[in-house]
């Protein structure tokens, strides 16, 4: 189980993170003022210091919550039995990812979707099927045929003839 | 006036079987790349195009024109249905379009976007064809520092209206206008913030960011909480829609309201998204229960569609009489009008009166085409709700990965939506406030440039922005709307609970 | 490289004005257009045409595919490019900054990642004033700006690129010294002139047409060997061949002009250069392209081969000696 508190501090690091990241990256170009206003790196650099800065905020706002023992700091971000349905969901949704870049899209549509239907959702191959490939078929007219806008493709579709 | 005698020609021009049919057909494929995130309006007119060339310019632009209205209406269904904005400036439709939604309002939702939009289109239209000339002419005196005095006045607007905490507002904002400025940075010719990856060069699109932010992320909270929208049991009736429309008057001040906004930005160069925000923004701290927003309340829906719409639609009034594109897909019909052969600029109208007023028609007729088709597809989309998550949750994770490879044909960005997914659901489960971030990176590198503009031609000096009464006017009502909110608490501690509305 | 040139200049010499019946290479899957610019960008206009072209005479099997990838000022476009070496199913449509892009900004591609195809048109660039502005020639306009150095505003589309080139090119020509205020395209810059927020600019026929027709700004010179070819009368009877070349106005800049260029990924087959040069060339002696080229007041000139290597080698080294002058090249 993950408690808010610690939830809210990875979060802060992570912002905490990208706002020096930014910081860094802006100080190749310039951070001050010269006669035609500020130079290319000063937006970047105030915007990625206010991140870090409020991060910062935020950090001492929840130890010192902590502290001062508020309750709510101490509930569950995530329990046992919503973290397995939020990962039950997004590992194949990045299972997904995965399978566009390698596979090509329409492929991973139907792994994806017979998955979901088949394993997760209880429903029958056949109606499993039926949705991945009616899914897939309507994309590739709509957007293949129709619009003329290449999805990923991996090494099946040109066996296909597609 | 002329103006009114010019339209019932456009009209003639514009009236014809084989013109209505375009009208339906652009508006039916305008709701279809509308519905898909990321394929959008620009996209589905730039993709058009070229079978456009061996057309008449007039039959082109109707049926662009068209397809455009058909995608603002398509972007306003995803948000309501799937929180997921079809088009940028239906982020702010979602707000309180998918917590009606899921409230068992579908059907009422969609039919009240539907029919601001088409009110808020039709107010922009009724002012190209009354001010065509004497917009052109305001609209000339904006220049960068008017340009940023705008982004300001939407910024402001918006500031301080959620209830979270400061820091998680700032850095939500921060991080918006740090993912803007990654790119190429035309002001200076840098490219900044790529950190040598190349996939950075052309920046984080906004588009992505929506994606997965609103997208991906509400599919993972829905799922937590334990597969299923709470709408699934409303029953859909066609009565609805008719019921929703005899509502609508009720609201008349937000519509007005809104359609002011949106047509103040259609003109200026806010453009719809911008103008949906600071129409949400508006109504909430005009509402007499501002805590009702965000949670459901049917103005919620009312004032971003009316203003995105009334924007949309007044924004080709700049495109045709100065030249400047007020919105993507503007910029891709202006393309096309030069490959037509016609010149946008100050003389088109007197040069092809029939092009631009069988345009002007067609904006009346199509907008009205448009709200009758999309209304009539109000109980198909809201079935869709009924189908059990199980299977829509699935389809809506390859829609949303779809859209965000079609946005740009770009592998990278499937990866980014993946990663925003994740941020958005961070985000929303610590209560950060996802807007500004959104508002952050859609004007924040336009405020940007238009602010360094300014200081070159000021030589440093921001005394630019109080150099003359456009500018000095607009700075000061940004201003206001900035202080409002403490304007307004200092008001009510004095005067105790009495009626403190401003605006 | 070079021998790629050579043999496609061969090549192209021995089928040129042929029907292209000996081709040895033929696309066999559709092919991409890849468009250095957002859609309704310049390059985007020329890059649909072409394909609009192409389908209604038939002049490829294979059906084509238009994708935008304008991100980094075009950068994206050609990084794409580079990424597809050896592939001659990918035809990338861009400017003369396919090869002066990699000189000003950090990018992850060079010149030679790019296989030259062809040239199908130049893009003038003319100097405009305001519609009232007092000045009858370019002379008079530039004494103006010469008494009164940073008092006058030339506007243009981003930093770096052709305007800001062809600007500081006016100032060592000229010793004239101007505020250079980048905006985010042509249009912009026309919209601004003819506001008045900004005193010139150096926009491209087609982006300002629409002003100088309402009088808004009119042009005082254009950056041509020649004068353009005539035209109807745009305002006050005057066309587009009227406009006094700008050395003869007093601005010593023989040429500046901007090549419509189209590129294959490096390591291609000569066949396959050499067959979308003829049907490039094929696009460009079509009624639609001409009546293109009139309508926007470009300069038609097909180059392929040795001949548009050597002019991309001219121009490189005349906008290098400019980027090096203003300190804009990066290491």
């Amino acid at each position: 189980m993950i408690t808010r508190f610690w939830a809210e501090i990875g979060t802060a690091i992570l912002t905490l993170a990208f706002g020096l990241v930014i910081v860094k990256g802006s100080l190749e170009f310039g951070i001050g003022w010269d006669s035609s206003g500020p130079q290319p790196g000063a937006f970047p650099f105030y915007a990625g210091g206010l991140v870090a800065l409020a991060s910062l905020g935020t950090l001492a706002l929840t130890f010192g919550k902590r502290l001062a023992g508020k309750a709510m700091l101490a509930d569950a971000f995530l329990d046992a039995a919503r973290g397995r349905r939020v990962l039950s969901f997004l590992l194949p949704l990045v299972a997904f990812v995965v399978l566009s870049v390698t596979l090509g899209m329409y492929v991973a549509t139907i792994l994806y979707l017979v998955f979901a239907m088949r394993f997760q959702g209880g429903y029958g191959w056949i109606a499993s099927l039926a949705t991945a490939i009616l899914t897939a078929a309507f994309f590739y007219f709509a957007l293949e045929k129709f619009f003329q806008i290449g999805l990923l493709k991996g090494p099946l579709e040109p066996l296909l003839g597609l | 006036m002329d103006n009114i005698a010019n339209l019932m020609h456009g009209f003639e021009v514009a009236l014809t079987a084989h013109h209505i049919l375009l009208m339906i057909a652009g508006v039916l494929l305008g709701v279809l790349v509308g519905v898909l995130p990321g394929l959008g309006a620009p996209n589905g007119v730039s993709l058009l195009l070229p079978l456009t060339f061996s057309m008449d310019p007039v039959s082109a632009i109707i049926l662009l024109a068209s397809l455009y209205w058909g995608a603002l209406f398509g972007g306003s269904t995803t948000s309501i249905l799937f929180n997921i904005p079809g088009e940028p400036s239906s982020v702010a439709t979602t707000f309180d379009g998918h917590p009606m939604a899921k409230q068992g309002k579908a059907t009422e939702a969609l039919s009240f976007a539907f029919l601001s939009a088409g009110f808020g289109a039709l107010c922009g239209v009724v002012l190209i064809t009354l001010l065509s000339g004497w917009v052109a002419n305001f609209a000339l005196r904006f220049s960068s520092p008017e340009y940023f005095a705008v982004y300001f006045m939407t910024f402001a607007s918006f500031i301080g209206l959620g209830g979270a905490s400061p820091f998680k507002t700032v850095v939500s904002m921060g991080i918006g206008f740090s993912l803007a400025t990654i790119g190429m940075d035309s002001v200076s010719g840098n490219v900044r913030l790529t950190f040598e990856y190349d996939v950075l060069l052309a920046g984080v699109s906004f588009l992505i960011a929506v994606i997965g932010l609103f997208g991906i992320g509400e599919l993972l909270l829905t799922m937590e909480e334990g597969l299923k929208f709470e709408g699934v049991a409303a029953k859909v009736r066609i009565g609805d829609v008719l019921r929703t429309a005899t509502k609508l008057p009720r609201y008349w001040l937000a519509l007005a309201r809104s359609s002011l906004i949106g047509i103040w930005m259609g003109i200026t160069p806010g453009g719809p998204t911008a103008a949906s925000f600071m129409s949400y923004a508006m109504a909430k701290r005009s509402s007499r229960d501002p805590d009702k927003f965000g949670k459901g309340e049917p103005e919620g829906v009312i004032a971003p569609e009316t203003a995105d719409h009334a924007a949309g639609s007044s924004a080709m009034l700049p495109m045709l009489a100065l030249g400047i594109p007020g919105s993507a897909t503007a910029a891709v019909m202006m393309g096309g009008l030069m490959i037509w052969g016609l010149n946008p600029g100050p003389t088109l109208f007197t040069d092809r009166p029939d092009f631009v007023w069988g345009l002007i028609a067609s904006m009346y007729l199509g907008n009205i085409v448009a709200v009758v088709i999309v209304l009539a597809t109000v109980p198909l989309f809201a079935s869709i709700l009924r189908i059990p998550f199980a299977i829509i949750g699935p389809v809506i994770v390859v829609i949303c990965f779809i859209g965000a490879f079609t946005a740009a044909n770009r592998e990278f960005d499937i990866w980014l939506a993946l990663i925003f997914g994740l941020v958005g659901y961070l985000f929303k489960k610590l209560d950060y406030p996802i807007a500004p971030l959104v508002l952050a990176m859609v004007i924040g590198d336009k405020a940007e440039d238009a602010f360094r503009q300014s200081m070159i031609f000021s030589q440093g000096s921001l005394s630019i922005f109080w150099s003359n009464a456009l500018v000095g006017t607009l700075m000061a009502i940004g201003l206001v709307l900035l202080f409002m909110p403490l304007i307004g608490a200092g008001l009510r501690r004095l005067r105790g609970q009495g009626e403190t509305r401003t605006v | 490289m070079k021998t790629i040139a050579i043999s496609a200049a061969l090549a192209g010499a021995l089928t040129l004005g042929g029907f292209g019946a000996a081709q040895a290479w033929e696309p066999t899957k559709p092919v991409e257009f890849v468009v250095t610019s957002g859609a309704g960008g310049g390059t985007d206009n020329f890059a649909r045409l072409v394909q609009a072209i192409i389908t209604k005479h038939k002049l490829m099997e294979q059906p084509i595919v238009v994708v935008n990838k304008g991100g980094g000022s075009g950068a994206e476009g050609y990084v794409y490019g580079k990424g597809k070496k050896g592939d001659p199913n990918e035809v990338i449509f861009g400017t003369n900054n396919a090869y002066l892009l990699p000189y000003v900004a950090k990018l992850g591609y060079k010149y030679t990642d790019l296989t030259p195809v062809a040239a199908m048109a130049l893009d003038e660039f003319l100097l405009w004033v305001k519609g009232d502005a007092p000045y009858a020639d370019a002379k008079a306009y530039i004494d103006a700006v010469k008494a009164k150095p940073m008092g006058f505003k030339m506007g243009g589309s981003q930093s770096k690129d052709t305007d800001q080139t062809l600007t500081s090119m006016i100032q060592d020509a000229t010793g004239a010294k101007w505020i250079y205020v980048p905006f985010q395209g042509g249009s912009a810059a026309a919209v601004q002139l003819a506001g008045g927020h900004i005193d010139s600019n150096v926009n491209n026929p087609n982006e300002n047409v629409g002003q100088w027709k309402a009088g808004q700004v009119k042009p005082l010179c254009v950056f041509a060997p020649e004068q353009l070819a005539k035209s109807e009368p745009i305002h006050d009877g005057k066309g587009w061949g009227d406009v006094p070349t700008c050395k003869s106005a007093g601005i010593p800049i023989e040429s500046f002009r901007m090549p419509r260029t189209v590129w294959l990924p490096a390591d291609v087959p000569a066949d396959a250069v050499t067959y979308y040069a003829n049907v490039l060339e094929k696009v460009s002696q079509t009624p639609e392209w001409k009546e293109f080229i009139q309508r926007t007041a470009q300069t038609a000139k097909f180059m392929k081969g040795q001949e548009f290597t050597d002019f991309v080698a001219k121009d490189d080294a005349a906008n290098r000696k400019v980027f090096e002058a203003e300190g804009w090249v990066v290491k």
